[in-house]
């Protein structure tokens, strides 16, 4: 189907460079992509891929310091590559090509009304002016799902959350008519929920308006739902490249191997993923041979030689390895591809515990009838309404919700951070909320530690990896002497992974993933019992997030570890946890063991969560139905909802109605 | 495994891979056939760049980059020297004047380097000697200001129920000019030297303060913080080895400017007569020779000289210091 079709736009052979004080990076190495007419292009890769400078130059709207030092993009007769003129750019940006990036806050003006932002360039492009131009920008606004669109037009970014916002960006680009739309990972930064509402918004103005899209991105789920053809890019180059079945179904290049199986939802529960180690590659030094070679546990002798050719698998699939060579042994592709492509994924679930049925479980930690309010007066905000939940000893409790929902907060509460303004928290049987005796305290930091979610915001930059990881037996003088602390520190290093020569830098000499295990270590030192780990892989790229995972699974068996795993990503957390909690809007909603869970959910916005988790399985993805949560879909007035327990272990928070219509569904 | 064939070889500066042998690769790798799989370190992919960073070798680095920064602090340091060398190649005591009324207003000859006052005394012992007083008198009040500037504002940043105390604090004394409550403790205290630069630091701090407090404001709930508090770590402790480095470059750069900003204070006070005069400073001379230096420049010349070379030398330095302090500029 595809090769009839003449591409629109041709990259051949592009090398991009950067001058950095006076270093040389090369951010792109040699570069080569055919854009079909119609189709949607995924190009997956880490963060520093070059996956957006790539398509950058699209636009012409590469950083200042960098330069095309090789290579030709034909587009309509023209080359891309040559422009240098701002002049020629402004007849191609927009009108011909336009861009979707990240973040909805900082791309619209907050000083101009949203439909202002929208007729200016519908008013450039489509040559329409006054009445004519605002009735189109209504129609916009309607188009991408806004709804009272008149209103709308009217009001200021701020009036708009970030969903909506992300949408106002849509029309803005999709009202200049382009050809192309690139999509620079427009989603990143929305809940799941957002996210599926906005990727069904393209798909949908896509055919509508008949554009081709780029679509980066770092997640294989999202790429498993939006595209046809994808590209995998790493350390500047494209590795393996073809259509989303066989991409997901049939790859060969060790890297996209490498990226499937670490995902998650491809994992078997209670193994460990099969992590990629390391980090990718410093792009300030030469590389010899293929890039990803030292982090590939079956790369050959040659690897580390030469770059490996193209070799073609289809007429649409390409793979830059040499395992494809004649005189290469012959492998078979791992476990996880296999499960993918047999659709036999998320079930195989080794020895599945049933914590509930214990009757000896011992409680860790409780939350009763637990409120956090911030702010005082009129601006109070309730973020957390009269939660209560056990977590027993030995088990992973995962919270799951979405931005805004108080799981934070009630981690936060849970560790003292945050206040409580009334109820309580118990451990082992205890009141530590409130005031509390001194020895009391340091049982409980001793006890109860935290991981925190941005490894980049949560290490002291100033401090030495050997202050940060021994920070707590400092303050509490839980060593014998100088060489006891280090000797203390060496072992935990060793246990996160990391090397013992770590401990005299400083964090910015590390990746995110290895300062993620610095934090860990921070934490472990004080050997805890229980841990709150708040969002620990959100931040990563999607090749560290295994190697995180499997540590915190190692550490839980090792030590007896009781975890609080927060997240917004249920599909994560079906792998790590024993008991999963849907919070939304400061309410438990949902409370059941993680199988039980996603074999009978309940609650309508447990639905829709689950709906909108993308899998990397193209197929599922596809004839997926996205479910959307609408909180007036519950009666309350007469019938009072309560936190009842509908099947065995699990919890959820309905009236006796409902009830009955989730008990008629699955059984008691 | 798929056939494959090679369509084309990216990496055309390569050596082209001859089909069906090995040999070129063994070469490369004695023992280590090309296509066998190579050994697996797991460490090597763990190991990044080793580096020997270290933060004050990169300031230090960094600062000495900037030749003309680094000019500037040479000159200062030679003022400053010399502020000491000269009273000993000068012939005239300093603390000896005689008042000599036929040699008033003597323009600079060889024998007076600097010519001689209103009083007929030599300009050129009073000029370095003042220098020195002015010099130690705006290092020691400056660095009293920022000391005190970065104490209180640390703590005011930080301590959320001592906001509001602070903040009142900070808007009483500042709503009324300083130099009323200079001229006040200059009347009712005294005029001595100690007096006032102690009133300098008491009324100087708030501007570091407010700055620090701001600053630490950014910091404060950042997650290393929190992070910190979970392992129960002391506010003190958070605030000395958690916040304050990040606030060096800051701290710096106000010192730089604190200094000349000093200096001129005290000219300011000297002139309108809120200084103690028996010890020359700068402020004094200029005060001085601000009723002749329109028939006899050359009293204003030499020390508004001075000072300026001060405030400049010190205000450049001082700013490419600040910048090399920040760690975003190392490599």
């Amino acid at each position: 189907m595809i090769d009839t079709k003449q591409p629109i736009l041709c990259a051949q052979d592009i090398e991009v460079q950067f001058t950095l004080r006076g270093q040389k990076l090369t951010a792109i190495r040699g570069c080569s992509l055919d854009l079909y007419d119609g189709e949607t292009l995924a190009i997956v890769g880490e963060s520093g891929s070059g996956k957006s400078v790539f398509t950058k130059l699209f636009v012409g709207m590469l950083d200042k310091n960098g330069e095309i030092t090789r290579g030709s993009i034909e587009y309509q007769g023209m080359d891309l590559a040559k422009i240098r003129s701002e002049k020629q750019w402004v007849n191609i940006r927009g009108g011909k090509i336009a861009m979707v990036t990240q973040d909805p806050m900082t791309s619209l003006n907050p000083l101009k009304k949203i439909g202002l932002q929208i007729q200016e360039a519908i008013e450039l492009h489509r040559g329409l002016r006054g009445s004519a131009a605002k009735e189109k920008t209504i129609q916009m606004l309607e188009m991408v799902g806004i709804p009272e669109p008149e209103r709308r037009y009217h009001q200021y970014p701020h009036e708009f959350s970030g969903g909506m916002r992300q949408r106002v960006v849509i029309a803005i680009a999709v009202a200049c008519k382009p050809q192309i739309l690139i999509c620079d990972e427009p989603t990143t930064a929305l809940d799941v929920t957002i996210q599926a509402q906005i990727i069904e918004l393209i798909r949908k103005l896509q055919k509508e308006e008949n554009m081709t899209i780029i679509y980066i991105t770092h997640d294989l789920g999202v790429v498993a739902n939006v595209a046809d053809r994808v590209a995998v890019m790493y350390a500047g180059q494209i590795v393996e490249v073809g259509t989303a079945n066989e991409i997901f179904y049939d790859s060969w290049h060790p890297y996209t191997w490498a990226l499937l199986s670490a995902m998650p939802q491809l994992g078997v529960k209670g193994e460990s993923l099969p992590a990629i180690d390391g980090t990718p590659p410093n792009l300030y030094n030469h590389i010899q041979g293929s890039a990803f070679a030292p982090r590939d546990k079956q790369a050959l002798n040659v690897d580390f030689l030469q770059d490996p050719p193209i070799f073609k698998l289809s007429d649409s699939h390409f793979s830059k390895t040499w395992m494809l060579d004649a005189r290469a042994p012959k492998i078979k592709q791992p476990d996880a591809i296999q499960r993918l492509s047999s659709a036999k994924y998320g079930q195989t679930v080794a020895n599945l515990e049933h914590p509930h049925e214990d009757p000896n479980r011992e409680t860790l930690i409780e939350a009763r009838n637990l409120k956090v309010t911030f702010g005082t007066g009129r601006k109070r905000f309730l973020a957390v309404n009269n939660v209560n939940f056990s977590i027993y000893k030995g088990e992973t409790f995962a919270l799951v919700g979405e931005s805004g929902s108080g799981k934070t907060t009630i981690g936060r509460a849970l560790l003292r951070i945050n206040p409580v303004s009334s109820g309580e928290v118990l451990y082992k049987g205890h009141r530590i909320s409130g005031k509390i005796s001194k020895e009391l305290d340091l049982e409980v930091i001793r006890g109860c530690q935290m991981i925190f979610q941005d490894p980049m915001a949560s290490l002291n930059e100033r401090a030495k990896v050997d202050y940060i990881v021994s920070e707590g037996i400092i303050n509490h003088r839980l060593y014998i002497d100088e060489a006891d602390r280090q000797r203390k520190v060496q072992e935990v290093l060793g246990e996160v992974g990391l090397l013992p020569e770590f401990a005299s830098r400083f964090p910015h000499e590390f990746s995110g993933g290895q300062r993620q295990r610095i934090g860990i270590a921070r934490a472990l030192i004080m050997r805890p019992e229980f841990i709150v780990a708040d969002e620990p892989i959100s931040a990563l790229d999607v090749s560290i997030r295994a190697q995180v995972l499997n540590l915190l699974n190692e550490l839980k068996v090792k030590y007896g570890l009781t975890y609080m795993f927060i997240a917004h990503d249920l599909s994560v957390v079906r792998f790590i946890s024993n008991r999963i909690a849907v919070i939304h809007q400061g309410n438990i909603v949902e409370l059941a063991e993680a199988e039980e869970l996603f074999a009978h959910p309940m609650h309508p916005y447990t639905r829709s969560l689950l709906s909108a988790v993308p899998m990397p399985d193209p197929i599922h993805e596809k004839k997926k139905k996205l479910l959307v949560y609408n909180p007036d879909c519950h009666d309350y007035s007469i019938d009072k909802p309560n936190w009842v327990e509908a099947r065995p272990g699990h919890f959820v928070y309905a009236n006796q109605r409902e009830l009955e219509e989730y008990q008629n569904e699955y059984g008691a | 495994m798929q056939e494959a064939r090679v369509i084309y070889n990216v990496d055309k500066h390569a050596v082209p891979f001859p089909e069906g042998s090995n040999e070129l690769y063994i070469q490369a790798l004695p023992g280590k056939p090309a296509f066998d799989f190579a050994e697996y370190h797991p460490e090597e992919a763990e190991r990044t760049g080793s580096s020997e960073y270290s933060y004050w070798r990169s300031v230090w680095r960094n600062f000495v980059k900037k030749k003309s920064a680094v000019a500037m602090l040479v000159i200062f340091s030679l003022l400053f020297l010399f502020t000491f060398i000269a009273p000993i190649i000068s012939k005239y005591d300093v603390h000896n004047l005689r008042i000599v009324d036929d040699l008033m207003f003597t323009r600079p000859n060889s024998t007076f380097w600097f010519g001689t006052d209103n009083l007929g005394r030599d300009y050129w012992s009073q000029v370095w000697y003042a220098t020195r007083t002015s010099i130690i008198l705006a290092v020691s009040v400056s660095a009293g200001q920022i000391i005190m500037g970065v104490l209180i504002g640390l703590v005011w940043g930080y301590v959320r129920s001592l906001d509001r105390f602070f903040t009142e604090l900070y808007n009483f004394i500042n709503n009324i000019p300083t130099i009323i409550y200079m001229t006040l403790i200059a009347l009712m205290i005294g005029k001595s030297t100690l007096v006032m630069g102690l009133s300098m630091i008491l009324f100087g701090w708030l501007g570091t303060a407010r700055n620090i407090r701001n600053l630490v404001f950014m910091y404060r709930d950042r997650e290393y913080n929190l992070a910190s508090r979970c392992l129960g770590t002391s506010t003190w402790r958070i605030l000395t080895r958690n916040i304050v480095p990040y606030l060096v470059s800051v701290i710096v750069l106000r010192l730089a400017l604190a200094i000349p900003g000093t200096i001129a204070y005290e000219t300011t006070l000297t002139y309108l007569g809120l200084m103690d005069i028996s010890t020359p400073s700068l402020g004094i001379l200029l005060r001085n020779a601000r009723s002749f230096f329109l028939d006899y420049p050359y009293l204003l010349v030499f020390p508004a000289a001075i000072v300026s070379t001060i405030t400049i030398t010190f205000y450049l330095a001082g700013n490419a210091f600040s910048d090399a302090c920040d760690p975003r500029n190392h490599l």
